[in-house]
């Protein structure tokens, strides 16, 4: 019965007969006398009530199975019975209801589109239910305020305004195109990025495969540990997390990615690199980051965390969030970076990123670039912060590396990378 | 775990330490958003040898301190602070002090009050009282940094964290300062990765502080 009445809808909608029916070319006398936004409203409310109607006969058809299965159960009563035939009632009245509707909408031009030539319309169309059930309706936005008829220009621009909103927020590089802060400043920036990735790219060239990447990076950071899994074994890492409490008993890892090791015999140690999906990066007593690349063996990151050190559990994931503030607004903003370095050269991205994330291995000692101080009171959450935010769009990895000898060398004046509050920290750095 | 810094309060001098003081820090605390959530108590306990000739009593350590953690309800913290040896032990060693009858309490203190949460901080303030009375010895106020556990690593910020307490307490006058001395670690043994016994250690030069200061007010009233 169902079935019927959707069909009758269907091809109503689908009939495109050739002479318009009688019931168009001279109008109903009951919508003679009414204007184009009544009868847009009439032809609204009416479909809202055929489907509320067929929500009615889904319901009802429920109850009948559900009235047929509980007859099917042995030691019954007539309940079933008594059921069946309330639900048999209501579900013909339903239908019936639906006939008078589907009727009404018929003769309104809601079902075809033979109103649409109609001249003295208003410019308004009445809603035409599509093959496949979707209602497109037109409306004059004040006549049919408060009903369900939103323009498709007004729904355009809300779809709109809501896609600029994430994107704005999760992709914030992308907006330098289109605000109007002047052409010098947009082209400026975009002439120093594209001096950046010329310099980069220099530098990247070799950088192609993962080991590669890997062991430029053990070169570049003395103090950092790399290790690389895959994507299950890291699973048993983390619940095994924390390794102990000193780092000079830690035992030695499984995984530890040596580029020396792969020389070595015995490869049981070492994960082979077209498998590894989670890079771990420790700076011990700092900070301990989790990279997930996909697909494994790629070197593309899809997602980065940040932990501290002394953080255990299987919650220690790229995906995952850290029970500190200070690690969980690092991985935010890191967040925010990964998808920069992607969107400006994605093959250097992993490499990009990894420099950056290194740049964090002196969080606790540097001091904020704007304000000089190391701990500020952050204002939305009250809490006490370190400087959390290192700008990523001027972040350079050989500039990175060389400050890192440079640093070595005793020259501190330029040797710290840029940090900022979350309050300091503005777009244009 | 995560790294600790003990003060304790020092009065000005002329000036006692009281109920008030501690209320004023409390409030202190709530003014940089610290989010109350709950009690804390540590117990301290001086021990004596219990020896025939008491006469020996000089020959053994002067200050031979016992401490329980609530971080650690499972252990017990003994100081030498004279020897710099501070040890670990499961906390049923003060039954077997009790059945040995080798050295018993002198004096006992509670370290209790209020635990607050500042984000990644967490602050405790406390009284010092002697246990079965409410006479008010001292106030101390414990500075955790939770996300790590260096002590060289968080200096700087433990230090800025500090001066903006400071900032925070001078505004309401109060007669006296907390004051934060650390101890030399490696003297007892400890490394930089901060433990249980580093604070056992910290409360033993906080209860020799306390003593001088009050030693001090003795002296000049008398």
């Amino acid at each position: 019965m169902l079935q019927q009445h959707q069909h009758h809808l269907q091809s109503a909608a689908t009939a495109a007969p050739p002479l318009p029916p009688p019931a168009t070319s001279t109008p109903p006398s009951s919508t003679a006398g009414e204007a184009p936004p009544k009868q847009v409203a009439l032809a609204m409310d009416r479909l809202g009530h055929a489907a509320r109607l067929i929500a009615d006969i889904r319901l009802g058809a429920d109850r009948l199975l559900e009235a047929l299965f509980v007859a099917a159960q042995p030691h019954q009563s007539s309940k079933p019975l008594h059921l069946f035939r309330q639900e048999d009632d209501s579900m013909r009245q339903h239908l019936q209801d639906l006939r008078t509707i589907g009727r009404q909408l018929e003769e309104s031009g809601v079902l075809n589109e033979s109103l649409r030539s109609r001249s003295n319309s208003w410019g308004l169309h009445m809603p035409l239910v599509c093959p496949d059930g979707a209602v497109v309706a037109y409306a004059w936005k004040r006549q049919l305020a408060g009903q369900a008829g939103a323009s498709a220009v007004d729904r355009t621009r809300l779809a709109l305004k809501a896609f600029t909103d994430q994107k704005r927020r999760f992709f914030p590089h992308l907006d330098d195109e289109q605000n109007g802060q002047g052409t010098d400043s947009v082209s400026k920036k975009h002439r120093s990025s594209q001096a950046l990735l010329e310099d980069n790219q220099d530098n990247l060239s070799d950088c192609k495969t993962l080991s590669d990447v890997l062991t430029s990076l053990e070169k570049d950071m003395p103090n950092l540990k790399v290790l690389t899994y895959e994507r299950l074994d890291w699973l048993k890492r983390a619940s095994s997390l924390p390794a102990s409490a000193n780092d000079n008993t830690m035992e030695v890892p499984k995984h530890n990615f040596h580029s020396s090791s792969i020389l070595r015999p015995g490869p049981q140690n070492v994960v082979s690199m077209d498998k590894v999906a989670v890079i771990e990066l420790l700076f011990p007593s700092v900070f301990r980051a989790v990279v997930s690349l996909h697909p494994a063996g790629s070197t593309d990151p899809d997602s980065v965390a940040f932990f501290s050190p002394d953080e255990g559990g299987s919650y220690i994931h790229a995906r995952g969030s850290s029970v500190y503030h200070v690690y969980r607004h690092i991985t935010e903003h890191a967040a925010v970076a990964l998808q920069y370095f992607l969107g400006i050269r994605s093959e250097t991205a992993l490499h990009s990123l990894l420099h950056w994330i290194c740049s964090y291995r002196s969080l606790f000692t540097d001091i904020c670039s704007k304000c000089g101080r190391l701990l500020a009171m952050e204002k939305q959450s009250a809490l006490l912060l370190p400087p959390v935010h290192h700008p990523y769009r001027t972040f350079s990895p050989s500039k990175a590396s060389s400050t890192q000898a440079i640093a070595s060398t005793g020259d501190q004046s330029c040797s710290a990378p840029r940090a900022y509050h979350i309050g300091c920290f503005s777009d244009e750095a | 775990m995560p790294l600790k810094w003990v003060f304790n309060w020092q009065p000005n001098a002329g000036s006692t330490v009281n109920s008030q003081i501690l209320n004023e820090v409390s409030q202190c605390v709530e003014s940089i958003n610290g989010v109350k959530e709950g009690r804390w108590k540590a117990t301290l306990t001086y021990y004596k040898p219990m020896l025939r000739d008491q006469a020996l009593a000089a020959e053994f350590p002067r200050d031979f301190l016992g401490i329980s953690l609530p971080e650690q309800p499972n252990k017990y913290y003994f100081i030498l602070r004279g020897h710099k040896i501070v040890l670990e032990a499961d906390s049923s060693i003060q039954l077997i002090m009790e059945k040995l009858q080798s050295y018993k309490s002198r004096v006992a203190l509670n370290f209790e009050g209020f635990q607050y949460q500042l984000g990644d901080f967490q602050l405790r303030v406390g009284k010092v009282v002697p246990t079965h009375s409410e006479n008010l010895r001292g106030i101390v106020m414990e500075v955790e940094y939770l996300p790590i556990s260096s002590l060289e690593k968080s200096r700087q910020l433990m230090e800025e964290f500090v001066d903006i307490w400071q900032d925070a307490v001078s505004k309401r006058s109060l007669p006296g300062h907390f004051l934060h001395i650390e101890p030399n670690f490696s003297d007892y043994g400890l490394a930089d990765h901060y433990t249980s016994q580093h604070t056992a250690v910290q409360y033993a030069h906080v209860m020799a502080q306390l003593i001088a200061s009050v030693q001090a007010g003795q002296a000049a009233r008398n």
